[in-house]
């Protein structure tokens, strides 16, 4: 694995005045420059002095300052994976863990390095030193920088940042952002951050945990085609007559049921990713009919779309979501709601919804393949995937973070962005990852790691015709595409 | 019994995050209580049937969010709103503080007919808390500086003074709606002092 950092920052890069430390107390030095000396900062013309400076500077020595909780070194070394959003007037705005005030010194810093490089019109993108890599993303008035412990991929690590930004723009817009930033540009967003922070948090885990955001796809409600074909008539019947009404989905437990468009317009899988975050960590939603504005950052940064959202019913789960662009179409949609109900009722799909949701998805050892442990399989002209119930071994949530941790890598090998693989094939330490690009499906397997390669190849190009055989392709994916 | 149009009162739920707006709303409309805080996203909205004076009231009621970032959102639900609901926390000074803000960001965004009679009621909640930090005396003076606004000291853990609070509203908006009624049927024909007939065309907005 290759550690430099990307971009080229040739630019000079001094600190002028940088605060000496008072004292070097060791319980202050960042835990992640004790032993290795960061490499990146000295390639570009930072000298390890100036970045042990910088990061410690003199607030970080001075112990009067610095209680038990607001250690810095303690609060970097701690987590495996943090992330930090900052105004770029070097305010806080959010951080994952600990109070974003007695992180202000680390705030400050992280500010100082961004805008130092900026100087120089160039773009700090990472740092790497001693096993942590903190990536940069400077976007507009704000600045984003994770600190990671996990082996992903520069292209990985920048992707969760750019969430976190497009999480933050939902909720304010960036119109809102770029003009209260030219108005005041020492406000502070928490303010109307307020509230949302869990989004945030909740986003983060989403990331962590499903695979939705490695594959850039979202999961489908497995449903025999005539039965999802039925419930998005009845959703077209009932809004086709409505104007103003851009999007209208069904979601399930984290899975799609049926997403209806206006033609000409289409959404994204990280808009939609937004929406099921939204829905997942947004518990009120299911006691009352909500009315809700979301800007979607890939439909439309500027502006938000109105989203009426409900539960269908007490006895089924599935919420409904209606985004329009004109904010008094409450009434409207909440009349429609009500006719897609009765609709569905009567022509049976709630059941069928229910029935769906009552069955886990398969155990990939339920395939008889040999030695397969797990697998996952995404669409390519479709951004669906599907993925195999998580079994033993992996029974912990240090083991199923292992999985993720190994599929991370396997997909980045996979899309090498100079050097693609249509095959790929990896002996890890207790598991043989493969991961097989085909024509229509890219299909990533764990196998155990006894099995041999001939053997691991064949059953990847054996799977599709025992796993997709007869209707399950149609049943799994969703290749549809219905407009109002 | 004269069979009369059946009345729709949209009321709106305000105050700060926290207050227990939709606290006090799940009390009222489906008698339940709730420990758990879970955040108004935007706005919810719920309808309840209830007697007022002898008439069948149907009640939309919009529970807000009282997170800063919906604040300037509200015009849409805001509008054409019979009733209004200011909620602050007996245990929060700054809530109680937030009240004047409340109202008069209602006031600009529904833009009322009538500013002065308009139906709002003041709910200090969570009463049943000790750390009591906003004393009635306090509440009382900022609601006859408004007009004198009705104030009920609430607790949406114990069901105190909950229905009072939504009953009164409704029929403070009843007695408004009536009026409006009223004053909507074109008037008596007021002559000018100099006695210029009245040709219609006298009125200039
Ligand atoms: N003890 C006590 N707790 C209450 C009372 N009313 C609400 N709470 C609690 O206060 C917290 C917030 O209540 P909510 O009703 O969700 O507050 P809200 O005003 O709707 O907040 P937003 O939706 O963010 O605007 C919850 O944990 C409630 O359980 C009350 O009368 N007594
Ligand atoms: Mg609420």
């Amino acid at each position: 694995m290759s550690s430099s950092a990307p971009g080229g920052l040739e630019g000079p890069f001094k600190f002028p005045n940088s605060p000496e430390p008072q004292s070097s107390s060791s319980s202050f030095v960042v835990p992640y420059i004790e032993e290795e000396r960061p490499e990146s900062p000295a390639k570009h013309g930072l000298d390890e002095k100036d970045f042990e400076k910088l990061v410690l500077g003199s607030d970080f020595v001075d112990e009067s300052n610095v209680d038990e909780d607001c250690n810095v070194a303690q609060e970097l070394k701690k987590y495996k994976y943090n992330i930090f959003v900052l105004s770029s007037a070097g305010k806080p705005v959010y951080s994952r863990y600990g109070n974003e005030d007695k992180l202000s010194t680390l705030f400050g810093v992280m500010q100082v390095l961004v805008s130092f490089i900026q100087d120089s019109n160039d773009v700090l993108k990472s740092i790497r030193c001693n096993g942590c890599t903190f990536t940069f993303l400077s976007k507009g008035p704000l600045i984003l920088v994770s600190v990671a412990k996990t082996q992903q991929s520069d292209t990985q690590l920048l992707s969760q940042l750019t969430y976190v930004y497009n999480q933050v723009i939902s909720v304010v817009t960036l119109s809102r952002l770029t003009k209260i930033f030219e108005q005041k540009c020492n406000y502070d967003l928490r303010r109307l951050l307020s509230g949302s922070e869990r989004l945030i948090d909740q986003l983060l885990v989403f990331m962590e945990t499903d695979y939705a955001f490695l594959l850039g796809a979202v999961r489908v409600l497995p449903l025999a085609p005539t039965a999802r074909d039925d419930i998005s008539n009845i959703i077209v019947s009932a809004c086709s007559k409505i104007k103003n009404l851009v999007f209208a989905l069904l979601i399930a437990n984290n899975q799609l049921i049926t997403l209806v468009r206006m033609k000409k317009y289409e959404l994204q899988p990280s808009d939609l990713h937004l929406l099921f975050n939204l829905v997942n960590s947004s518990e009120s939603f299911k006691t009352a009919e909500s009315w809700t504005p979301i800007c979607l950052p890939l439909f439309n940064p500027s502006g938000f779309l109105h989203c009426h959202v409900s539960y269908l019913s007490e006895d089924c789960q599935a919420c409904l979501m209606l985004l329009t662009v004109d904010h008094d179409l409450f009434y409207t949609l909440s009349t429609a709601k009500q006719k897609i109900v009765e609709t569905l009722r009567r022509k049976g799909s709630l059941k069928d919804i229910n029935d769906a949701l009552a069955l886990k998805p398969i155990s990939a050892s339920e395939l008889g393949i040999y030695g397969l442990r797990h697998f996952m399989c995404k669409s390519r002209k479709h951004p669906q995937f599907w993925s195999s119930r998580v079994d033993t071994p992996y029974d912990t949530p240090e083991e199923v973070e292992h999985l993720m941790s190994l599929y991370q890598n396997l997909h980045q090998h996979v899309h090498h962005p100079t050097r693609p693989l249509k095959l790929c094939y990896q002996q890890m330490d207790s598991e043989i990852m493969l991961g097989h690009i085909t024509a229509e499906y890219e299909f990533y397997f764990t196998f155990e790691p006894l099995v041999t390669k001939s053997d691991a190849i064949s059953a990847a190009g054996r799977l599709p015709s025992v796993w997709l055989k007869d209707d399950e392709e149609k049943k799994k994916f969703i290749f549809t595409d219905p407009t109002f | 019994m004269a069979s009369r149009r059946k009345l729709l009162l949209k009321i709106i739920i305000l105050g700060d995050s926290g207050v227990g707006k939709t606290a006090l709303m799940n009390q009222y409309v489906n008698k339940k209580f709730s420990n758990q805080y879970k955040a108004t996203i935007g706005a919810d909205f719920l309808t309840k049937e209830v007697m007022v004076d002898n008439r069948i009231v149907t009640l939309q009621i919009w529970d807000t969010a009282g997170q800063e970032r919906f604040q300037s959102l509200g015009v849409a639900f805001y509008r054409g709103a019979d009733g209004c609901i200011l909620v602050f926390d007996t245990t929060s000074m700054n809530s109680f503080a937030s009240l004047d803000a409340w109202r008069d960001e209602f006031l600009i965004q529904s833009s009322p007919k009538n500013t002065e009679n308009f139906p709002f009621v003041v709910l200090g909640n969570k009463i049943d808390l000790e750390n009591r930090a906003v004393s009635t005396k306090r509440a009382q003076k900022w609601c006859q500086t408004k007009n004198n606004i009705p104030y009920f000291e609430t607790s949406a853990k114990e069901a105190v003074n909950v229905e009072q609070a939504f009953e009164t509203i409704a029929k403070s908006a009843i007695a408004l709606e009536k009026e409006e009624i009223y004053n909507d049927f074109p008037g008596d024909i007021i002559l000018d002092r100099d006695n210029k007939p009245n040709n219609g065309a006298a009125c200039n907005c």
